[in-house]
């Protein structure tokens, strides 16, 4: 189990996360949401140990998360960046292979049990015969899940991404997603994801932080949490939600697209 | 055999051969049974023997040392730095060196066993400086940014200069030391090879180890970290024993510039990109490149010979511009790395 309590950080002088306290428990997925600039990226960054805080805690197991060494941790949470950036002539293969870094040993490399999981992992995100293609000269949907593929060939049972279908056309937005709802449901994987888009959110998360002013204000199941008065206190936003085919619509309420509108 | 199985045969095959012609080649033509003679057979009174135990191969082994070390260096700045244009002679590491050297042998007299400990330090200067004045700039954040390199060149013409006004105030080292300044591969300087040899092989061996962490650090330092690297230990070990090696070649021949910048772009291409086999391609062909450029700088030109620092710069600075070219002034062709 993850949790941070009363974790601050700051940007400089700047308070990001005010007090921020939240649970994630194992498996499923549970989709970070918020407006622009209220924390999610820093939550996440600060859950790997790469934001230093100035209060709170954050724990793995109740242990902190600074006492794990950085290969223990590295073998428990992945991250996923919200840029990814690769040299030009680096094939698909060798990026999943320098995932497996944190089991090789400091003269080793993989073993065979490493290559049995990086096929697996090339299966599961449909790019299995690609291994020898230049990360740079996929498309822009195979390239993310070429970036999931590396997150998934690390092996943790915590899965971090920051909006992974920032950049995706509709197609592949659902495509990324899918193949994350099945970790988080399947393959029993703890996803936590930073979504923009309460529509995605509300589609494939099992659970939903709603993240404001630097603290996590709603918390819980997806169809709790996505309410029009949540959004209005969250985003400062008028919406109306629907419920279609068992899936929860989002939709700018009249009153919220002429206040967007007006702004 | 795979792409990269065939780029290394072709690299040990162009180093074996570049390393024969070199010991072949020159004012008088040697050949290579008479080469393999004065190795296994040496006889002191046979004047070819003597020129290739003596002469050549002193120069050859300054040449591999330096041209290794100095490739290796450049690829290892360029990934961690994420721009092509790092090397150590952009990065002030080459000009450190040599100001300290010259600054010491003028002013303090210091033997030639200590102008290696002396350049190792300048280089760590050298580089240091370069640093502080990209993040005066206030842009030493942009990991793309041409801050760094601006620094660098600006740093680098400043130390030179000043090793340069040093030397004007001293006639008599005056000479001695213009060679030397332009990276002068000769086999007067073979005592230092074998004083700092050791320098530059533990600083690649270090390199080669940290080898797959620095691959991840090239994917960005969240990343590496997030994989489970320690970015920090990792890229101070990195640039420890890349300027430390790069100095010790300066050390010995003066700054061979643009070896470390040009030949990880000719690695790369056939190796790929990760560093655990760009490593040893930088090991492989900045040793041949340095021994070619060592043999056209002897016979281009004869009865002249030019130094091989200077036959560098000058295939260097075409490379230079081609590179800034491709990575900074054309957006549509704008490549990573």
């Amino acid at each position: 189990m993850l949790s941070a309590q009363d974790l601050v950080v700051s940007y400089g002088k700047l308070p990001v996360l005010n007090g921020l306290s939240v649970r994630f428990d194992a498996g499923g997925v549970t989709a970070l949401v918020g407006p622009n600039g209220c924390g999610k990226s820093t939550l996440l960054k600060s859950i790997l140990g790469l934001m230093p805080k100035s209060g709170g805690s954050i724990t793995l197991d109740d242990v902190p998360i600074e006492s794990i060494p950085r290969r223990k941790l590295a073998s428990r949470i992945a991250y996923l960046p919200q840029e990814n950036h690769c040299p030009d002539y680096i094939v698909l293969g060798e990026l999943i292979e320098l995932a497996g870094y944190a089991r090789y040993s400091l003269f080793g490399g993989p073993r065979a049990k490493d290559r049995a999981l990086f096929r697996d992992v090339l299966q599961t995100v449909g790019l299995a015969d690609m291994a020898h293609v230049p990360v740079n000269s996929l498309s822009g949907g195979q390239r993310q899940r070429a970036w999931i593929a590396m997150v998934l060939a690390q092996d943790a049972d915590i899965i971090l991404m920051d909006e992974p279908v920032n950049h995706l056309d509709m197609k592949y937005q659902y495509a990324v997603l899918d193949l994350v709802r099945t970790l988080g449901r399947d393959q029993g994987k703890t996803v936590i994801a930073v979504l923009h888009d309460l529509n995605l959110a509300s589609a494939f998360a099992d659970k939903v932080v709603m993240v404001s002013n630097g603290q996590a204000t709603f918390s819980g199941p997806t169809q709790e949490v996505i309410t029009p008065e949540n959004i209005r206190t969250v985003f400062d936003f008028e919406a109306d939600v629907f419920a279609r085919n068992g899936q929860i619509v989002c939709l700018p309420s009249r009153g919220g697209a002429l206040q967007a509108e007006a702004q | 055999m795979t792409r990269r199985g065939s780029a290394f045969l072709v690299f040990v095959l162009a180093l074996t051969i570049a390393f024969v012609a070199n010991l072949s080649l020159g004012a008088s033509i040697i050949a290579p049974n008479d080469i393999r003679a004065a190795f296994f057979q040496f006889d002191a009174d046979n004047y070819d023997h003597f020129i290739v135990v003596y002469q050549r191969l002193p120069r050859v082994l300054i040449a591999v040392f330096t041209g290794s070390v100095m490739a290796c260096g450049g690829a290892v700045l360029q990934g961690l730095m994420r721009n092509p244009l790092a090397s150590p002679t952009l990065l002030g590491v080459n000009a450190g060196a040599t100001l300290f050297v010259v600054g010491g042998v003028i002013f303090f007299g210091i033997s030639s066993a200590s102008q290696g400990l002396v350049a190792l330090i300048g280089g760590a200067v050298g580089f240091a400086i370069c640093l502080v004045v990209a993040r005066m700039s206030g842009m030493d954040g942009n990991p793309k940014g041409l801050s760094l390199i601006l620094s660098g060149a600006v740093v680098s013409m400043l130390l030179i200069g000043i090793a340069n006004a040093f030397l004007l105030s001293s006639p008599e080292l005056r000479n001695e030391f213009l060679g030397w300044m332009s990276g002068n591969i000769n086999h007067v300087y073979f005592d230092r090879l074998e004083l700092l040899w050791p320098v530059g092989v533990i600083g690649m061996g270090v390199l080669l180890v940290l080898s797959r962490a620095l691959s991840l650090i090239a994917l960005g330092s969240e990343k590496a970290s997030s994989a489970g690297v320690n970015v920090t230990l990792v890229s101070r070990l990195a640039v420890g024993a890349v300027v430390l090696s790069c100095s010790a070649a300066v050390a010995i021949c003066g700054p061979v510039g643009f070896v470390g910048l040009v030949v990880p772009h000719i690695v790369r291409p056939l190796v790929g990109a990760n560093q655990t086999a760009v490593i040893p391609g930088c090991i492989l062909v900045g040793a041949t490149v340095c021994l070619i450029a060592d043999m056209i700088a002897r016979m281009a030109f004869a009865p002249f010979v030019l130094h091989t620092g200077l036959m560098m710069d000058m295939v260097g600075g075409v490379v230079f511009a081609i590179i800034v070219r491709r990575y900074y002034l054309t957006p549509g062709l704008r490549r990573s790395l």
